[in-house]
């Protein structure tokens, strides 16, 4: 949990005097948390495999925050900055109830353009918004079960690893200003994403992760 | 410009921040459950070395067969509980021995007091009592089926004289005169009664030797579709041969029946039993046969060990002990240069798995160990 405090570290190094609530030129920095979805459509493990041994890949949640900038008093430049997320990788398909095949490990890093409604000082304020994300997969670890299910032993583990992937991000939401310097989001984003897992015994799987990731935080304007 | 430098500058951040001391990656080979022995019972397919240290598969350093896979997986070792005199089956003086499996192993075996008897090895171990840490893995009935089979076939040689005996080891010498007498439907009728009888004497012995000895995790594999096997592949081909095609499907429909049959007893008598996962290799093996491609099977119906003469029954023999991946590896068949041919082969013999078929058991079994949550 150290990083939870460089974290706000990092927010802090932001802290300067600035203009009220949402206005142009005004950064905001907001803590809270996001929960991660991923709807996955997963193709079929390429041979050797059982047929239509698939995954799904489970939610996680995480510690998160990010930092707005007002470039006018309705366009937002957002940048979410978070924790990795950790997700189970589970067997379905031919492979139903094995449980989990590994853990992996996910920063969503993305980048968004909003578009808020209403006046800067307004006390709920809507958005929409647009963005990219580049989904970073790392830390994948794998279980005895994927070793086992792949003919490995503890001396030959099998490995898995994500390919990186870039998506669209569409994301809604609303924000109260609080009132002083304070304001309490809520934003919903779906993002489109394909990736690929590869394993060391060789195997592919392709998934359509598209996830959807639900945010709350509470920001500070600096 | 500068915007872009400002993002970058952030994103970088952004990574960063998260990235560091996340460590991780890598495998976890620590199982679920805490297994400190895997005792293992059942026939060729799970001997380890009571033969001399010869095995039913391809010889060769570091070559492991299925009940060494899912030993490995649990951290732990097996050997030959069994030694062949020559004559008869003695205990290995090597201690801590696990694997009673012996070649040739059957669940029904006319002398009770023969380690041959897949229930006689359960029971040899069972005596001792079961630790609530130890993974039993049985496999059996193959074997049995086969004997089945042979003595069906046999039975217009020798009037079904073989047929009526082994038959009458588990069911009523009255249902099965009755059965012989009353024409070929009856006569296959009485086979799938057979394999039933032969799925309760199994489970029985499970129970009484197993699970009443307080074995928790018990990984029972099912009744291979041995008539897929290159062996029974020659003999459906001579009943093609001489009675045609439609006969040649008849009897490996009639065979596969017998063996579903048992199959279907087994899953109902353990139904339940959370002790206890029913491997289907049945399935396994036959979508094996039907897919190889699927399976990186190269080759799924000619044996990778050379034939070396003709047995009695007109089909060939093989001889294991000097079918060593080194000389595979030195004598690809004729077109292929590859030294690892034989290594996508499923058959080393007319009837038994290469090491690359014993990894494949290894994996369904390790598909059903981990869906009880075990591996």
């Amino acid at each position: 949990m150290k990083l939870q405090a460089i974290c706000l570290a990092a927010l802090g190094l932001v802290a300067a005097a600035g203009a009220q609530a949402q206005s142009a030129g005004t950064i905001i920095g907001r803590l809270g948390a996001t929960n991660i979805n991923p709807k996955v459509e997963s193709g079929d493990l390429s041979a050797p495999s059982l047929v239509h041994t698939t995954i799904d890949i489970k939610e996680a949640s995480q510690l998160s925050g990010g930092l707005t900038y007002m470039v006018s008093d309705n366009i937002a430049i957002d940048l979410p900055i978070g924790l990795a997320f950790k997700h189970k990788v589970i067997g379905t398909g031919a492979i139903a109830n094995v449980g989990k095949l590994a853990d992996v490990k996910s920063l969503p890093i993305t980048l968004l353009g909003q578009y808020r409604f209403g006046a800067a000082n307004a006390s709920l304020r809507p958005f929409v918004g647009a963005g990219a994300v580049y989904g970073r997969f790392f830390g994948a670890r794998s279980t005895m079960a994927l070793t086992g299910l792949t003919g490995g032993t503890p001396t030959t583990p099998t490995t898995m690893s994500m390919k990186n992937a870039f998506g669209a991000a569409g994301q809604v939401g609303l924000i109260a200003n609080l009132g002083s310097r304070f304001s309490a989001e809520f934003s919903v984003l779906k993002v489109k994403l394909k990736t690929t897992g590869t394993l060391s015994t060789g195997q592919t799987i392709d998934a359509r992760l598209d996830p959807v990731a639900v945010h709350v935080g509470v920001g500070y304007s600096y | 410009m500068m915007k872009m430098t400002f993002k970058s500058t952030w994103l970088a951040l952004a990574a960063g921040l998260v990235v560091v001391g996340c460590g991780g990656g890598g495998a976890d080979t620590t199982p679920r459950s805490k297994i400190s022995a895997v005792k293992v019972f059942g026939d060729s397919l799970a001997d380890v070395g009571t033969f001399g240290g010869v095995r039913a598969t391809v010889q060769g350093t570091g070559i492991q067969m299925y009940p060494e896979l899912v030993a490995a997986a649990f951290g732990t070792t097996v050997c030959n509980f069994y030694v062949f005199t020559g004559t008869t089956f003695a205990a290995n003086p090597k201690a801590g021995c696990t694997d009673y499996a012996i070649g040739g192993g059957v669940i029904n075996h006319s002398n009770p007091a023969n380690p041959l008897g897949i229930p006689l090895q359960l029971a040899t171990a069972g005596a001792a009592g079961f630790s609530a840490t130890d993974l039993l893995v049985i496999d059996g009935g193959g074997n049995d089926a086969a004997a089945l089979v042979t003595a069906y076939l046999g039975a217009t040689k020798d009037g079904g004289a073989a047929l009526a005996a082994l038959l009458s080891t588990l069911l009523p010498p009255a249902q099965v005169g009755a059965a012989l007498a009353g024409g070929a439907t009856t006569t296959a009728a009485i086979g799938g009664a057979y394999m039933q009888a032969l799925a309760d004497k199994f489970y029985a012995s499970i129970k009484a030797n197993a699970l009443d000895k307080g074995a928790q995790q018990v990984l029972v594999l099912n009744m291979p579709g041995i008539t897929n096997t290159p062996r029974f592949q020659m003999v459906l081909n001579s009943i093609g041969a001489a009675a045609g095609a439609t006969a040649r499907a008849q009897s490996e429909a009639l065979f596969k029946g017998w063996i579903s049959a048992f199959n279907t007893q087994l899953d109902a008598k353990f139904a339940g039993d959370s002790r206890v996962a029913v491997a289907d290799f049945y399935t396994a093996f036959n979508d094996q046969v039907a897919m190889p491609a699927q399976f990186g099977l190269s080759n799924a119906s000619t044996p990778a060990c050379p034939i070396k003469g003709l047995g009695s029954d007109g089909l060939p023999t093989y001889d294991f002990a000097t079918c060593t991946a080194t000389a595979l590896s030195a004598a690809p068949p004729t077109g292929v240069s590859d030294p690892n041919w034989w290594k996508g082969y499923a058959f080393s013999d007319g009837f038994h798995p290469t090491p690359y078929g014993h990894q494949l058991v290894y994996q369904l079994i390790s598909k059903s160990l981990a869906i009880k949550g075990w591996l």
